[in-house]
């Protein structure tokens, strides 16, 4: 049987799956891919410098395409087709899914931030929330290994809040644009840094992908390889090697075990004919996302693990977490009608501001216990659906009031570190199920005092920062009106966590399962905490180390 | 009105050759108007309490573009068009008044705004389906405005008469009168709309500046140097100069 020649199984194809699979092929162990979503070419499904104007609705966002026409999520966004999720009464929770080859690398923003020494070690600063099970100094080199894998760009700054990758790793990052430099201008008059951003886009070629040519946006996907997505880089890669196979359309149902509750397979429908298949491997690695692993892991009942798999701790599921968000903006006076020129760029942010609080917060000048950063929106972009500013009259007026708002508006969009908390959590509703007879995941969420004193003073940060610019804010919103929907900022971890006790997590530091020696997980799920800095970069570190690992294991038969 | 002058009507596949002949039957037919000397209500007269259609159009419930279309070649016509010939002229009319002809850059119409319009009206998404309210509403609002004050349609008003009507719609802010501020949100919307639909066409984009979309080889050049010289103005201008970027 063919599933026999499979060592490992590795469920979802995204920045985990893809890292593990790249991983292990290389190693020489055969593995077979399971995606439930289609199959996906960027190389010839990728929309590039396709106008808005030739799209429907000028691109705008719908409930069909949530971030556009154009962006690259298929079959997915905050509601898939025939695959509901429920959200507990009273409670705001946003999943986004993307059922395609690669998963919602194709899209991402591409940020990547290193975690630090303080990320990994909260609690044992402030006593919240979990520490990971390891230092930063035993993950810098897995950081510098992925790093120059994926092909990140940006400088070593010095700040605390950004370790340094080793000499040579990083791309050079893109030339800041006019609106960027003058908020740096204003947030150093502020004390506050502003540096090149960390983004998976190439400044050089590297292997069979092109340096980045600065134009047509990231999140359309990128057929040139440029920006990071699994489909361009380590799924072609690995499948290099001869090692790897993919199966897409595969939605797992569960984790299968044995009547000794051994982990045997697993079992997965084939959305094209609707058959459910088994299939067997050595070992099994969940890289489906945080909460669909949780949701799989909570599926598989036996008689050996009543209440899930890999779930004697009851923490899958758990210590669910997003990012913090918040948004303010401003047209800036003194930046209208300014000289024209192509401020594309890499598409985002070149230059950010990283968390710059660490001394006060130790210093207990803070109300709130961790950091976040500001990313920036600004430029001179393609026109959409949206004109920007308070607009009066019409005619040459109007278009004299269009022409000195383009690329005059700067907007701060914050990103901050959340707390697990015991009212943010998924389970599975077993009233409703989806098109596949899999029960769904039912998700509770609450921001807590933490967050919201957070946004709060993200919120006066900014005021501060556009006021300095010459910009008239007016008002704040309260952090509750301000702060983002649970879910909503695309960061949600925390769900299978890595700890250094069977009792408190669900995995160990290598993403094994405690409770089933031969099952990992290697998504967004293991994270400890959830540092402000977008989890994707640190998912692929750790799919990379800790398969490295399995390869040790498997080698030394061990599993 | 003389007779042999047929009345402007937007034609949605026309040329752009077509839509300028019918813009100079248009400019021709507001001319004629303007000196036939129609019966009118007096603009002085205010309407007490203002007026609004209240239309509640059906709801649009046929099927959108899905959750995986063609992203290469996007669908030209996703769903059917709803406006009426004659909501289309107004809107047409309406467009060129908001983006109208500038020495070489073209109006609204010569970029096919009102079809963007009508597929935009025309979708079954919530976003357009409230916009769809808004728009039928502002259109039927506009028509019976000018029926209250021309005795005549605004399509067949004089260009100075449709400005005395826009006049009193087009801002929005402290000072607009009680009876104008739901149809000057409404119009506010509208305008939106008609502007995108102008910016997001290629004439537009130029337009508006917009010079990316193009592959650069190399490094990413950066400000210009007529952009660095404008920022450092800034800079001053804002006692920013000792901060900058380094």
């Amino acid at each position: 049987m063919r599933d026999n020649r499979h060592e490992v199984i590795v469920v979802g194809s995204g920045a985990g799956g893809a890292m593990a699979a790249y991983t292990l092929t290389k190693s020489g162990h055969k593995v077979l891919m399971l995606e439930a979503g289609r199959d996906y070419d960027p190389k010839t499904e990728t929309p590039m410098f396709k106008r808005n104007g030739d799209a429907p609705l000028m691109g705008a966002a719908t409930s069909d395409k949530h971030f556009g026409f154009y962006d690259a999520t298929v079959d997915g966004g905050w509601q898939v087709p025939d695959e509901p999720y429920s959200v507990a009464e009273g409670d705001d929770f946003y999943w986004w899914r993307a059922r395609m080859l690669g998963g919602r690398t194709n899209h991402w923003g591409r940020f990547s931030l290193r975690f630090s020494e303080h990320d990994f070690k909260g609690k044992s600063r402030d006593g919240l929330g979990a520490d990971w099970p390891f230092d930063y100094a035993e993950l810098a080199p897995w950081y510098d290994k992925t790093e120059e894998l994926v092909g990140v760009c940006g400088t070593n700054t010095g700040l605390d809040d950004m370790p340094p990758s080793a000499e040579g790793v990083l791309h050079p990052p893109p030339q800041p644009r006019v609106p960027e430099l003058l908020i740096a201008a204003a947030a150093k008059k502020q004390g506050i840094p502003m540096v090149p951003m960390h983004r998976a886009v190439l400044t050089r070629p590297k292997d069979d992908r092109a340096a980045c040519f600065w134009a047509t946006p990231c999140g359309h996907g990128c057929s040139i390889g440029a920006a990071f997505q699994t489909t361009t880089s380590l799924l072609p890669m690995a499948k290099a090697t001869g090692n790897l196979q993919i199966i897409t359309q595969a939605m797992v149902k569960s984790v299968d075990t044995d009547d000794q509750g051994k982990v045997i397979g697993v079992t997965y429908i084939d959305k094209a004919s609707g058959h459910t298949h088994n299939l067997k491997a050595k070992v099994i690695i969940l890289a489906a996302s945080a909460c669909e692993s949780a949701r799989i892991l909570l599926n598989s009942k036996s008689q050996h693990f009543p209440d899930g798999l890999a779930n004697s701790s009851g923490q899958v599921g758990k210590n669910l977490m997003d990012s913090t968000g918040a948004h303010l903006g401003a047209i800036i006076p003194a930046l209208k009608g300014r000289p024209r020129y192509n401020e594309d760029g890499h598409t985002s942010n070149h230059l950010f501001i990283p968390w710059w609080g660490h001394a006060a917060q130790a210093k207990g000048e803070l109300d709130f216990p961790r950091g976040y950063h500001f990313e920036i929106g600004c430029g001179f972009r393609e026109p959409g659906a949206g004109v920007s500013g308070s607009l009066q009259g019409y005619g040459k007026a109007v278009k004299q009031q269009v022409w000195d708002n383009y690329g005059a508006y700067v907007g701060f969009s914050l990103r901050g570190e959340m707390l697990p908390n015991p009212d943010s959590y998924m389970e599975i509703d077993e009233s409703v199920r989806d098109k596949w007879g899999i029960p769904v995941s039912k998700f509770h969420f609450k921001w807590s005092e933490h967050e919201l004193k957070q946004i709060e003073h993200g919120l006066k940060t900014a005021k501060a920062l556009l006021e300095t610019m010459g910009a008239d804010v007016g008002e704040l919103p309260s952090a509750e009106q301000a702060i983002s929907k649970g879910g909503s900022i695309i960061h949600e971890v925390g769900t299978t966590r890595m700890g250094s006790s069977a009792e408190s997590s669900v995995t160990n530091q290598w993403g094994q399962t405690w409770d089933c020696d031969n099952l990992f997980v290697m998504d967004g799920g293991v994270f400890a905490s959830n540092p402000h800095k977008n989890c994707t970069l640190t998912i692929m570190t750790l799919a990379m180390r800790n398969a490295s690992w399995l390869s040790a294991q498997l080698k030394g038969g061990v599993i | 009105m003389s007779e042999n002058i047929t009345p402007y009507q937007y034609l949605p596949n026309m040329s752009r050759r077509e839509s300028l002949k019918w813009l100079t039957v248009l400019a021709a037919s507001a001319v004629v108007t303007s000196v036939s000397g129609c019966s009118f209500i007096s603009e002085t007269e205010p309407v007490k309490v203002g007026h609004w259609p209240d239309l509640t159009p059906t709801p649009i419930e046929v099927a959108g573009y899905g959750t995986d279309p063609n992203l290469i070649l996007p669908p030209e016509s996703p769903w059917p068009r709803t406006l009426s010939s004659t909501q289309l002229t107004l809107v047409a009319v309406l467009s060129d008044i908001i983006v109208p002809r500038d020495g070489a850059v073209p109006s609204a119409t010569e970029v096919k705004v009102p079809d963007v319009i009508d597929e935009w009206v025309s979708a079954p998404y919530q976003t357009q389906q409230r916009d769809r309210l808004v728009v039928l509403n502002a259109l039927a609002w506009i028509e019976e405005e000018s029926q209250r004050r021309f005795n005549l349609g605004f399509v067949g008003l004089s260009g100075e008469q449709q400005l005395k009507i826009m006049d009193d719609i087009a801002y929005n802010n402290a000072q607009t009168p009680e009876e104008f501020k739901r149809i000057a949100k409404a119009f506010d919307r509208f305008r939106g709309l008609v502007l995108a639909a102008f910016y997001t066409s290629p004439e537009g984009s130029k337009d508006i500046g917009y010079l990316g979309n193009v592959p650069i080889a190399g490094d990413y050049p950066g400000p210009t140097e007529e952009a660095r010289q404008h920022l450092e103005q800034v800079l001053a201008s804002l006692k920013l100069s000792d901060y900058a970027y380094s």
